[in-house]
């Protein structure tokens, strides 16, 4: 990275940086103010993480940073240089759908959907550390992603049925 | 967002330095409430000096005379999550944990947590006057409805600051370090709040200069019974409407040294010295809570919109209590 510390950079010119994305590395050049939010969307093309409040009051934003959900709005892309990011581009295979996709797929747990790739992505977080989440689990984990079309519980059932087929190694029977 | 130079501090001490280069600067370490500010141009400096790779300040250490440090950029997540924290402040383990929701508790730090601007909805959003940021006339004393942001003491500027962590950094007599060009200095919890000014929109004594190194609890000889309580609107991912926190020693079967810190009910997090009168030297009961509450609430002149956090505060102050009692800390 461009070394930030120096002074005179002038605040519009574009720094360069190696962003390790999804387990790849991408060479990408941004202006030092721009969210990583920004960075994802308008830089690198990824729009599935979706632009929300913009103040950490909704979560839609939800990304992995070193597998731990980050809310991407807060976050500037300049803090991103040496952290695996994941976004929902990600979440995929090679062999298709997450589990997790394929319950919420099936079970009907997203409705807009704009709130879905940040739940998907905050779920994943929690089944990483706890595979077998209680409810009260899944409530409290997944309290800073909001669902204004309030489909909560179609949420933490699909969460519970990929929990349950991950626990039994069959991913979408 | 605004455009700005990001300046990367390795230390806390090269943060003051490049502080005192940049006249206009402004620290930064979550971001969770300058990014929002500067979103909303509500804040627009040049140049950001962040702490964000600044050495050690992530740690929380128990010294050798018992004392707790715990450095500026130390987040809510790690103070809920520290055996430190846990074991010897466990209320602010509990406050920090129930703050926020879980990725805004990743990012947003101790530090960052005690000189947050206020959450009033009229002064973060630039369309609305407000007589923090220079305007003569203030919304929420002329709205009618249910005031959540406004405090009951203190009427210069009626909105109060938010934190639910600082009133039990109160409560443990913290002390925080302050450093600037020439050096870290020790500033008293009491002596880190600045009255509200018209035009002034921060809440601390704070100059352009400073910044947090660090949160120092200071040790204690005798057993500490420590209580939080808070009421809020929803069960995640709000602010406390009140918050309070207690800390007392018991001697001879009455409390001595009380602490009673109230939050969200003044510009600043509120110290009830004359509820801490009036529970000195006698038992921790309910009655004497209410009495506590009594003498703490004399002095409160409420908005119409929050004269009911009047009996909030009366709640909070006897569940912490009752918390503190039981001895689960």
């Amino acid at each position: 990275m461009k070394p930030a510390t120096e002074p005179d950079s002038p605040a519009r010119s574009k720094v360069q940086m190696i962003l390790r994305v999804n387990g790849e590395s991408h060479d990408v050049a941004f202006v030092p103010h721009k969210t990583l939010l920004e960075v994802l969307r308008e830089d690198m093309r990824l729009t599935g993480t979706k632009h929300g409040c913009e103040l950490g009051e909704c979560g839609t934003c939800t990304i992995l940073v070193d597998g731990v959900p980050r809310l991407s709005c807060l976050m500037l892309g300049l803090e991103s240089d040496g952290h695996d990011i994941r976004t929902i581009e990600g979440m995929a295979g090679a062999c298709g759908a997450h589990p997790l996709q394929t319950a919420f797929a099936e079970l009907g747990a997203a409705q807009c959907g704009y709130c879905t790739p940040g739940f998907l992505l905050a779920a994943e977080a929690v089944l990483a550390r706890d595979p077998t989440p209680s409810r009260a689990t899944l409530v409290e984990e997944l309290g800073g992603n909001l669902c204004r079309c309030t489909g909560y519980l179609k949420i933490y059932e699909a969460i519970e049925l990929a929990a349950a087929r991950m626990q039994k190694g069959t991913p979408d029977a | 967002m605004k455009a700005f130079k990001f300046l990367r501090a390795r230390t806390c001490g090269e943060a003051a330095q490049l502080l005192a280069k940049n006249a206009d600067a402004r620290v930064h370490a979550g971001g969770t409430d300058l990014l929002g500010r500067m979103k909303e141009r509500l804040d627009t400096s040049d140049v950001l000096v962040s702490l964000c790779d600044a050495a050690g300040l992530d740690q929380i250490r128990v010294e050798t005379d018992g004392s707790i440090w715990i450095g500026a950029r130390v987040t809510l997540a790690e103070l809920a999550a520290s055996e430190a924290c846990r074991t010897f402040l466990p209320t602010l383990a509990e406050a920090a944990g129930l703050a926020a929701s879980p990725q805004l508790r990743q990012r947003a730090t101790i530090a960052g947590n005690l000189a947050q601007q206020t959450r009033c909805h009229y002064f973060r959003l630039a369309t609305f006057p407000c007589w923090k940021r220079g305007d003569d006339a203030c919304p929420v004393k002329e709205a009618g409805g249910v005031q959540d942001t406004a405090g009951i003491f203190d009427g210069a500027c009626v909105s109060a600051h938010p934190s639910s962590v600082a009133p039990v950094l109160g409560s443990l007599d913290a002390e925080i370090t302050v450093r600037d060009a020439k050096g870290p200095r020790p500033v008293p919890f009491d002596a880190f709040w600045a009255a509200p000014k018209p035009g002034i929109a921060t809440d601390t004594i704070l100059g352009a200069g400073d910044v947090i190194e660090a949160i120092r609890i200071p040790p204690r000889a005798a057993k500490q019974y420590m209580g939080y309580a808070e009421v809020r609107q929803k069960a995640a991912f709000d602010w406390a409407l009140v918050s309070c926190a207690v800390r007392y020693e018991i001697v001879e079967g009455a409390m001595h040294d009380v602490r009673v810190w109230f939050g969200s009910v003044a510009p600043a997090p509120w110290r009830a010295r004359l509820a801490e009168a009036a529970l000195q030297g006698g038992a921790c009961t309910d009655e004497a809570a209410a009495k506590a509450a009594d003498a703490a609430l004399a002095e409160a002149r409420p908005v119409a919109g929050a004269a009911y956090k009047e009996h909030l505060a009366r709640v909070a102050l006897r569940r912490a209590l009752a918390d503190a009692r039981e001895g689960a800390k």
